[in-house]
This record gives structure tokens, C-alpha cells and sequence, in this order.
């Protein structure tokens, strides 16, 4: 019997893109389809060089992407099929209207479906015959969903579709995001500083810090294992083993850990009392890690 | 290649509309001027026939800085377009622009002659080496473009070699004066011009970075 495994939506193999004063990777990363990955990091953390490297807008300088197993550069176009890519700039004609952009795409993109692209454009409320360049910036976005997703690609890559959108449109592009994904088909990667999108959306958390993969980890599995927890020890110097923050005023104690277990059985031997343990939410989570730095091993599933 | 081509003629079509009305403007002016209030024979065909083509020189230059702009590459490469197909559509559009700017002279020239009532048939051959000229000078914007970028990529030796192209391409075009009333002087502009298009697409094609 032979072992049949899908191709991975994309992996990404030793990514290696240096700047100026800046390295992005190595990087790996694996992406199944059906799964939603949030890349998470702050500002220059290297989210959109990882996202133009993964639809071939940059050619790394070392290792590379595939997206279902045909690789990815410039200049091959097999893997363009299943690439659906929104970025901060989409390179419309900013003078022709909304309609026109769609109708340049529909002769150039294979695969592009005018009925799929009627159907997001009436789902998003899309002014259509309105040029680009008097568009929101939420349509904006919706006009670049709408071409990224026309031609029914696996893989989507959203590099902040939500930045800077009102929270009416943000809710509508997540709905939208969220029945896509729905059937379990479609991939998404998406990079975001909108903490409070990755609970609506996001199964799976990276998180990049200065071009580096500091973390990978399930959502759940992430509000699992991270605890606030509060104690009372006499012992000044106590070191707790998944402790990232700690804070003391004589012999209360308060801690964050990313390892709720261990630290608590670890405060249970020492015999620590009045022992509370509240969650963290998971933008609390993110903002620890991304805040903290503490390179934390990855746990890549 | 020739449908995002004729997607960026059609985007830019108003613009030289725009540029060509004004050569008509400016050339009906010159020859009314000229003819009755200087009651001359009105100005020579060739002076007519710059201003189109100017047109579509600028035309190209505003289509470059657009391009850029609006981040086109991105958009088509999203397509089947490969880098190679977008080097085309980037060097061919000064031609293109330039081209019809030349065209637009024909239509110029029959006004003008309706107007003074005067036609220099000898005059083409000044109208082409204007055009070679303009075209020369349109084929230098990618090539400063790429060089350009070429650098913020930090690709030394592109950088290097679509500077010096630069340069020596300026250097031929201004010898080339000296000699535009040979074949010699034409065949300067179109060198300086073919090795600004090829080394303008070589340097496209080499690029690490599409998103910008």
C-alpha cells in the first residue's frame, strides 16, 4: 500500500533574503492545505519579504518555496495557478475603473471564473465602474480579493489585508476569508499586526522577529500551555522552569509562563501558596512573545 | 506579452491624445503666426513635425514613472507574464509611443501644408533622424530605471554596466549630432538607442526584486 500524502500547500526551504543591515531566514516552514497560518511580528520583522518571496516577487538569495510542489520564481509561471497574493499594492491601473482591472485580469489569468469574480464583487458591495483611484482604501482591498481569489487559487497569500480598514469592512473581509477556508482546501498565510484577527481567523501562529522564526504553534495549543499565575513564596529567588515575565513585591509573586504544566508543578513542590491561574488571551500571547523576544523553541507540529 | 502591451497603449491612450492635441495646437499657432502675420512662407516641415514626436516622448516618460508608480509588475506577473515577456512590454512602450508620435506628424505635416499652402518633401529625412533622436532619448528612461534599481538591490556590477550604458549611450547620442546629415549620424542614434533597450532589458530580467 503506498503512503499517499498531498503536497504541501507550500514549504519553504532554508528562505535565506538579505538587505541591507537586515537577513530574512533561513526559514522553514511548512504550510498543509486546510490550514490558516498567521505570520505575526512587528514592523520590519521581514512578513512581507516572506509573502513577495512566496508569490515570486523576490528571488531569495538562498533555499526557495514551492507551492504544490512546482517551485517558485520569477520567471516559471506553473505555480501562478494556485497563488491568489494581496499585498499592500496591487499594481492596478489606477485610472481605469474596478470593472476594467477585472476584465484586463479575466484575458491574462487562467483559471479566472467572471462569475466567481460577479459573486465577491456583489458579496464585498464593490463600486465596480468607480476608477481605482477613487476606490477607499477598504475597496481598495476588496478589489484585490476579489482578483486574487477570481481565478481559484489553493494558496493565499494576504500580506495585512485588514491593516487600516474600518471595523464594518475588516468583519466583512474575514467573513469572506473565513468561508473560503472553510472547506478545508484552501491554504492561507497571512501576515498581520491586527492581533484581534487572529482569533477569528488563524489556526496556526508564526511568529517572526528580526527575518527569524521565533515560534510556530497551533492556536488552542498556544492558549493552552500560557498561564498568568500569582503566588505567594518566601523564596526570593526562585526560578521557574517556562517562566517569560516575573514580577515580585516581597513574597508575591506574579508570572506569565508558556509552560501552565511544568510551572505549576514545579510551584506545588516548592509549596507555594495561594496559587491563582487565570488564561491569556491569545492576543495577550502574541504581544508576550513579540514583546518579550525570548526565543522560544520552535514547536513546529 | 502583446495584451499587456496593448492594455498599457490603451492606459496611456488619453495621455497622447492629450500630447499630440497640443502639437496640433501649438503647430496650427506657429503657421498662422508665421504665414500671415510675418506673411512668410510658414515654418519649415520639420519644425512642425518635432512636436508630435516630442509627445510621444514625454508620453513615454510619463508611462515609465506610472508604471513604477502603480507597481505594474506585480499585477502582471500574477498572470502567465514571465520577467522576460515584462522586459519586452517595458522597451517596447517608448517605441510604441514614439512611433505613433512619429505617425501623428503625417496628419501635422498635410495640415500645415493646407494652412501655408507650402510641402518640403526634403524634409523627411530631417523628420527621421528627429524621431531616431527622440526615441534615443526615451529608450535612456528604463535604462536609468533599471540602473536604478539595479543599485537599490545592491547588484554592483548591473549597477556598474547600465551606468556606463547610460553614459556612453548620452556620449554617442551628442557625437552623433555632428553627423546626422550622414548615414553615419542615424546609425550613432540607433545604436545608442538598441543598446539602451538591450541593456535596459537585461538588467529587468536580472532583477531579485519584482515587488517594486
Amino acid at each position: 500500500m503506498s503512503d499517499h500524502r498531498p503536497e504541501p500547500a507550500a514549504r519553504l526551504s532554508g528562505l535565506t533574503k538579505r538587505w541591507l543591515g537586515f537577513q530574512l531566514g533561513p526559514l522553514d516552514l511548512v504550510l498543509e492545505p486546510g490550514t490558516v497560518l498567521a505570520l505575526v511580528g512587528p514592523n520590519g520583522a521581514g512578513k512581507t519579504t516572506t509573502l513577495n518571496c512566496m508569490a515570486g516577487l523576490i528571488v531569495p538569495d538562498e533555499g526557495g518555496t514551492e507551492v504544490f510542489g512546482a517551485p517558485v520564481h520569477p520567471s516559471r509561471t506553473e505555480y501562478r495557478r494556485d497563488v491568489g497574493y494581496v499585498g499592500e499594492e496591487s499594481g492596478f491601473f489606477q485610472r481605469w475603473t474596478a470593472r476594467r482591472n477585472l476584465e484586463f485580469l479575466a484575458k491574462s489569468l487562467p483559471g479566472w471564473s467572471n462569475d466567481r469574480a460577479s459573486r465577491l464583487g456583489e458579496r464585498f458591495g464593490l463600486p465596480l465602474d468607480k476608477p481605482v483611484s477613487k476606490l477607499s482604501r477598504g475597496n481598495k482591498t476588496k478589489l484585490a480579493l476579489v482578483a486574487a481569489l477570481a481565478h481559484g487559487p489553493r494558496l493565499l497569500l494576504l500580506d495585512e489585508p485588514t491593516s487600516g480598514l474600518d471595523p464594518v469592512v475588516r468583519s466583512e473581509v474575514l467573513d469572506v476569508l473565513w468561508e473560503i477556508t472553510e472547506d478545508g482546501e484552501h491554504a492561507v498565510l497571512y501576515s498581520t499586526h491586527v492581533l484581534s484577527d487572529i482569533n477569528r481567523l488563524a489556526d496556526e501562529l508564526a511568529f517572526l522577529r528580526d527575518g527569524q522564526l521565533v515560534l510556530r504553534c497551533g492556536r488552542d495549543e498556544l492558549s493552552e500551555r500560557w498561564r498568568r499565575v500569582s503566588f505567594r513564596l518566601h523564596d526570593e529567588d526562585v526560578e521557574l522552569a517556562g517562566v517569560v515575565e516575573q514580577r515580585r513585591v516581597r513574597a508575591e509573586h506574579q508570572v506569565i509562563t508558556k509552560d501552565a504544566e511544568t510551572t505549576l508543578h514545579q510551584l506545588t513542590e516548592l509549596g507555594a501558596e495561594a496559587v491563582e491561574v487565570s488564561r491569556m488571551s491569545v492576543d495577550e500571547i502574541a504581544v508576550q512573545i513579540l514583546k518579550e523576544g525570548h526565543h522560544v523553541a520552535r514547536a513546529q507540529g | 506579452m502583446w495584451h499587456a502591451l496593448k492594455a498599457e497603449l490603451a492606459y496611456f491612450w488619453p495621455w497622447l491624445l492629450g500630447g499630440l492635441g497640443i502639437a496640433a495646437f501649438v503647430m496650427a499657432l506657429l503657421s498662422v503666426l508665421v504665414r500671415f502675420l510675418e506673411d512668410g512662407d510658414g515654418p519649415p516641415s520639420f519644425v512642425i513635425a518635432i512636436f508630435p514626436i516630442i509627445a510621444g516622448m514625454v508620453v513615454a516618460f510619463i508611462a515609465q514613472g506610472y508604471r513604477a508608480e502603480e507597481r505594474r509588475s506585480r499585477m502582471l506577473l500574477a498572470g502567465p507574464l514571465t520577467p522576460r515577456q515584462l522586459a519586452g512590454v517595458t522597451v517596447l512602450l517608448p517605441v510604441c509611443f514614439c512611433g505613433l508620435g512619429a505617425l501623428a506628424t503625417v496628419p501635422m505635416i498635410w495640415l500645415a501644408t493646407l494652412i501655408t499652402g507650402k510641402f518640403e518633401p526634403s524634409a523627411l529625412s530631417v523628420i527621421a533622424g528627429f524621431a531616431c533622436q527622440f526615441w534615443a532619448y526615451a529608450q535612456l528612461g528604463p535604462l536609468a530605471q533599471e540602473s536604478t534599481a539595479a543599485r537599490r538591490q545592491q547588484r554592483s556590477t548591473a549597477t556598474i554596466a547600465g551606468w556606463a550604458v547610460f553614459v556612453g549611450a548620452i556620449l554617442v547620442l551628442a557625437a552623433s549630432q555632428f553627423f546626422m546629415h550622414s548615414i553615419y549620424g542615424y546609425i550613432g542614434v540607433a545604436v545608442a538607442a538598441l543598446a539602451a533597450m538591450g541593456v535596459a532589458a537585461a538588467l529587468y530580467l536580472r532583477r531579485s526584486d519584482f515587488s517594486r
